[in-house]
């Protein structure tokens, strides 16, 4: 990356800048029919991290109904036991990973190593996707994702919150715990979501959407004969560090891996 | 109750006719094999989705059991890389021994659930002359496409034009639905695909 040190220095200096990419026009609708656990986010726009030139700048967002907390090893815990094709044992393989559910301590069992109120981890897209479906909810895209976790506990968008910007950062370079703090401790965001930033990774529907190879370089950095681009596609934000995070973090994922801080909360349609 | 026995009446029939016309459609090797039931743990097969082919049918992917299948995603007006995925396939059919070419399936299915409707679909077959006997040319709703792209590793977007960027991997699937073999890229000799197909042929 051209200006990685640049970047790397500058970190702390351009906190203000951070999340700009999110421009959110927004209007509070009455949450009239909020299912209980969910909180409604309201219209925004999403301004992909990286497009290629045929990309929409702004990808307008729906209003749409977000879990307020992710969903933890208890709520899991009922899933499997009713929907036995997904518990540990059962699971096929194709779906997911040899870890999957590896902190339990048995199919119905959670044991002393995965906390009833922890977010659950080590499940795969598939098995977030059914949990989600057997809930009558879905996951939520990258778009709607990104747009309710730009929200600061004040502002919509949290681009100009240094005080949130700073705790963002502050986690992406804390070492995680061994064992997953409960969930609900994070604060409230704008929309009243808790835990988008600090706890644990989250699936989205759309997480194999990312078609960029993996140096982030823009353009020159595509590799043609692996990827069908319509143009070229750059870095829209290059400040935007958590976002790149992020970016390369779903796209190192498959929809059968599990992975210990990677965990997910469910989508509706309002 | 009569109309609950109306609607259950009229969806057997639907059903069965889609199994006959399923049937009807598909080459004899893959004649639904009582799809839905005994795929083993790594079978792409186990996916539940339903979609429809160029003749108009609706299938699950199961129904294409029995003998391997050569997996591409692509979309009909594709300017960049899908006719050349497409033509790397058919090099590779042409390079199949007699045998091998007569048991290997070749799969396309679109990305754009929109566009490329079964109509697209049959002109993009007549077009690239693609045997009805080989080639199963298949479209779905974006749920199903983006969890059979998540299953195959493929990766993709929308873009405003309503055009995809994706990556290129054709995908060897054995004759139980497993992957067997991905091969990333393009304009590659058929050499190492051909390789795995007579790997997985029976003597």
């Amino acid at each position: 990356m051209a200006g990685g040190a640049k970047l790397a220095h500058g970190i702390l200096f351009s906190i203000l800048n951070l999340l700009s990419s999110f421009l959110i026009a927004s209007t509070i609708s009455a949450a009239a029919e909020t299912p209980p656990g969910m909180t409604v986010v309201s219209n925004g726009v999403f301004h992909p991290l990286f497009r290629s030139l045929t990309d929409a700048q702004d990808v307008p967002v729906k209003s749409f109904l977000l879990d307020i907390e992710p969903v933890t090893n208890g709520k899991f815990l009922e899933f499997v036991r009713a929907h036995p094709r997904w518990q540990r044992s059962q699971v096929k393989r194709i779906f997911a990973d040899e870890s999957y559910l590896k902190t339990w301590a048995g199919d119905l069992e959670l044991g002393t190593n995965a906390a009833v109120d922890a977010p659950v981890t080590f499940v795969s897209w598939f098995a977030a996707k059914a949990f989600a479906q057997g809930q009558g909810k879905r996951l939520p895209t990258l778009a709607e994702w990104e747009l309710a976790a730009a929200a600061s506990p004040t502002l919509a968008d949290g681009a100009t919150d240094a005080a949130f910007q700073r705790e963002i950062l502050r986690w992406y370079s804390t070492t995680k715990p061994a064992t997953q703090p409960v969930v609900g401790r994070g604060a409230k965001n704008f929309w009243g979501v808790r835990d988008l930033h600090g706890l644990v990774w989250e699936w989205v529907s759309d997480f194999n959407s990312a078609t960029v190879s993996g140096d982030a370089r823009g353009d020159t950095g595509l590799d043609r004969q692996l990827f069908c681009g319509a143009g070229a596609i750059g870095a829209k934000d290059v400040q935007n560090f958590p976002a790149f995070m992020r970016y390369g973090f779903r796209s190192s994922l498959k929809a059968a891996y599990t992975v210990h801080n990677l965990g997910f909360r469910c989508a509706k349609d309002l | 109750m009569k109309l609950a026995l109306l609607i259950l009446t009229l969806s057997a029939s639907t059903a069965l006719a889609a199994t006959n016309e399923t049937a009807e459609v598909l080459p004899p090797c893959c004649r639904p094999l009582a799809a839905g039931t005994n795929y083993t743990d790594k079978s792409v097969y186990l996916l539940e989705s339903t979609w429809t082919s160029d003749a108009n049918r609706r299938v699950k992917l199961g129904v294409l059991r029995g003998r391997p299948q050569v997996v591409a995603l692509f979309f009909a007006s594709c300017q960049f890389t899908c006719p050349l995925t497409v033509s790397d396939l058919q090099r590779l059919e042409a390079a199949l021994p007699e045998n091998l070419r007569t048991n290997t399936g070749f799969l396309l299915i679109s990305f754009d659930s929109e566009r490329d409707t079964p109509a697209a679909l049959k002109a993009y077959r007549a077009k690239r002359e693609l045997s009805n006997q080989n080639w199963t040319l298949l479209r779905g709703e974006p749920d199903d496409v983006r969890e059979l792209a998540a299953l195959l590793g493929v990766i993709y977007k929308k873009d405003a034009n309503g055009d995809f960027a994706h990556s290129n991997v054709i995908t060897v699937l054995n004759a139980d639905g497993e992957i067997i073999f991905q091969q990333p890229g393009l304009n590659l000799p058929p050499d190492e695909i051909v390789a795995k197909l007579k790997s997985i042929s029976p003597p």
